[in-house]
């Protein structure tokens, strides 16, 4: 793996995305391909076929020890009470306020040995604070995030097209199950998860298994799709991104990922107190969909009026290939969340009429 | 990369580009600069009538990704707009020259046209920017 002076990092399929005629951007310290052709015909190919994105920007830890799911039991949200051996879990780590640290997926290989995916631009600050909280517990943390490369593969022909190349039966493997197989002879992880609301898998190998394996999906027919469709698909399927719906100033309950907060009985996990009780209690404020009335394109950071009340702000925004039209997500005030609230959306010193809408806009899982 | 760049235009360093007809000028954005935005999505165009001074904002664009202005190349009214692009504004991706175009002019100050740029030079900013 490379590194320029300028310490933007290039993963092992960068000179492929150049030759795919990619436009690269810097996102979280990686220079990664935002679009290839265009957006929406890739948003589109993933919708109605198959796309392969390079997610090696994000971050890879191996934990290993006797005290692994004791130790994960304190520092995450989830219950790992409901993991077993080829199983992951989504999850948060949170600060003791509630607000989040990273959310992430974890996967238990044995019970002390878990593999953890976490988001590119959190890796540092993660693996700080998995060790900052280490203590007593037997557990040693690996990062792998640079030996290894990641993609995700993902739409409604990702099981017929990869069967044949990988010697494992993927109909045996579930949602959030996992797998250790081959891929024409190389080793991989592969996992039935994905960020774009199809069905699909992500996978995980040595970075100098990177070219190969990205060329044999490609050969599969799947488009590759950059950074804009992830994101276009994501929000369609109103999935939470970090430093969007959840972030060091957005709690879980705040976002609507509820369900991720657990009892765990006689566990008093960082965050417990605060989260347990905003569950029962409810929040000031809630995520929502958004859709306008009025013509224009929701962009995160845009103020949301009710009344001439400023209650909040677009957490992302954009617009909906599949749907045909702007849609987003928007941090209000609790009291003007419920469905079909009318709302305005500043746009330009303008007001915009919007709405309140349900949420997902999109999923095919 | 290759860009098109049709004869008989002129260009502004914004990446617009003006044929001037008649003491008309049409306005659109270039080849270079749609490719720039990606999939454009959404064009608010002005209202026929509004007078604007050159360098001013005279439309919206949006892309999936991004947003930017289409900016007055010469001062004067607004005698047209295409009425197209509300319902299909991905023509400005698809022919930025022809069916693309975004709005008609009537400029005020003739001298103006002096300081547009010819394709070669228009050519060197795109060099530049380029690299």
């Amino acid at each position: 793996m490379s590194k320029e002076i300028n310490d933007i990092k290039k993963t092992a399929l960068y000179e492929i995305h150049l030759k795919h005629g990619a436009r690269m951007v810097s996102f979280a310290g990686w220079e990664m391909p935002v679009q290839y052709e265009s957006i929406i015909k890739e948003h589109e190919a993933v919708r109605s076929y198959a796309g392969i994105f390079d997610i090696s920007h994000m971050g890879e830890f191996l934990l290993e020890g006797k005290d692994v799911i004791e130790f994960l039991q304190y520092i995450m949200i989830n219950d790992l009470k409901l993991l077993e051996p080829s199983k992951g879990q989504y999850s948060c780590m949170c600060y003791e306020n509630g607000t989040v640290i990273d959310d992430l997926v974890y996967y238990e290989e044995n019970p002390e040995r878990f593999r953890m995916i976490v988001n590119a631009a959190n890796i540092e600050k993660d693996f700080q604070w998995l060790t900052d909280h280490l203590e007593e517990f037997d557990v040693k943390i690996t990062n792998l995030s640079m030996k290894r490369s990641r993609i995700a593969f993902q739409g409604p022909k990702a099981d017929e097209n990869l069967q044949p190349l990988v010697d494992v039966d993927l109909s045996q493997i579930n949602r959030f199950y996992f797998a250790h197989c081959n891929i024409q002879s190389n080793p991989i992880f592969i996992a039935r998860t994905g960020y774009t609301g199809e069905r699909g898998f992500e996978i995980s190998f040595e970075n100098e298994f990177a070219e190969k394996i990205w060329n044999s999906l490609l050969n599969t027919g799947a488009s590759p799709a950059g950074l804009g469709a992830r994101d276009s698909l994501r929000l369609e399927a109103c999935y939470s991104l970090y430093g969007h719906e959840i972030s060091n100033s957005i709690t879980p309950v705040e976002a609507g990922l509820s369900w991720l907060v657990k009892p765990k009985e006689g566990i008093d996990y960082i965050g417990k107190e605060v989260l347990m009780n905003q569950k029962s209690e409810g929040t000031k404020r809630t995520i929502v969909g958004l859709n306008l009335v009025d013509k224009g394109i929701i962009r995160e950071h845009f103020k949301i009026f009710k009344n001439g009340n400023n209650i909040g702000y677009v957490t992302s925004g954009g617009y909906s290939p599949t749907l045909k039209k702007t849609i987003g997500l928007g941090l209000v005030e609790k009291q003007y969340s419920e469905i079909g609230t009318k709302i305005e959306i500043e746009i330009r010193n303008k007001l915009l009429g919007g709405e309140i809408v349900t949420t997902p806009f999109y999923r095919n899982v | 990369m290759d860009y098109e760049f049709p004869d008989g235009l002129k260009y502004a360093t914004t990446h617009e580009w003006i044929r001037i007809e008649n003491s008309i000028a049409t306005v659109g954005i270039t080849d270079y600069a749609q490719h720039q935005f990606g999939d454009i999505v959404f064009v608010e165009l002005p209202e026929v009538g509004m007078v604007f001074e050159k360098g001013s904002n005279a439309a919206e664009i949006e892309s999936v990704k991004a947003v930017g202005d289409l900016i007055m190349p010469l001062s004067g009214e607004i005698i047209g707009v295409n009425q197209n692009l509300a319902g299909t504004p991905e023509l400005v991706n698809s022919s930025p020259f022809v069916d693309g175009w975004m709005i008609k002019l009537a400029f005020s100050h003739a001298s103006e046209i002096d300081e547009l740029l010819s394709v070669d030079k228009y050519k060197q900013i795109i060099q530049n920017e380029e690299h």
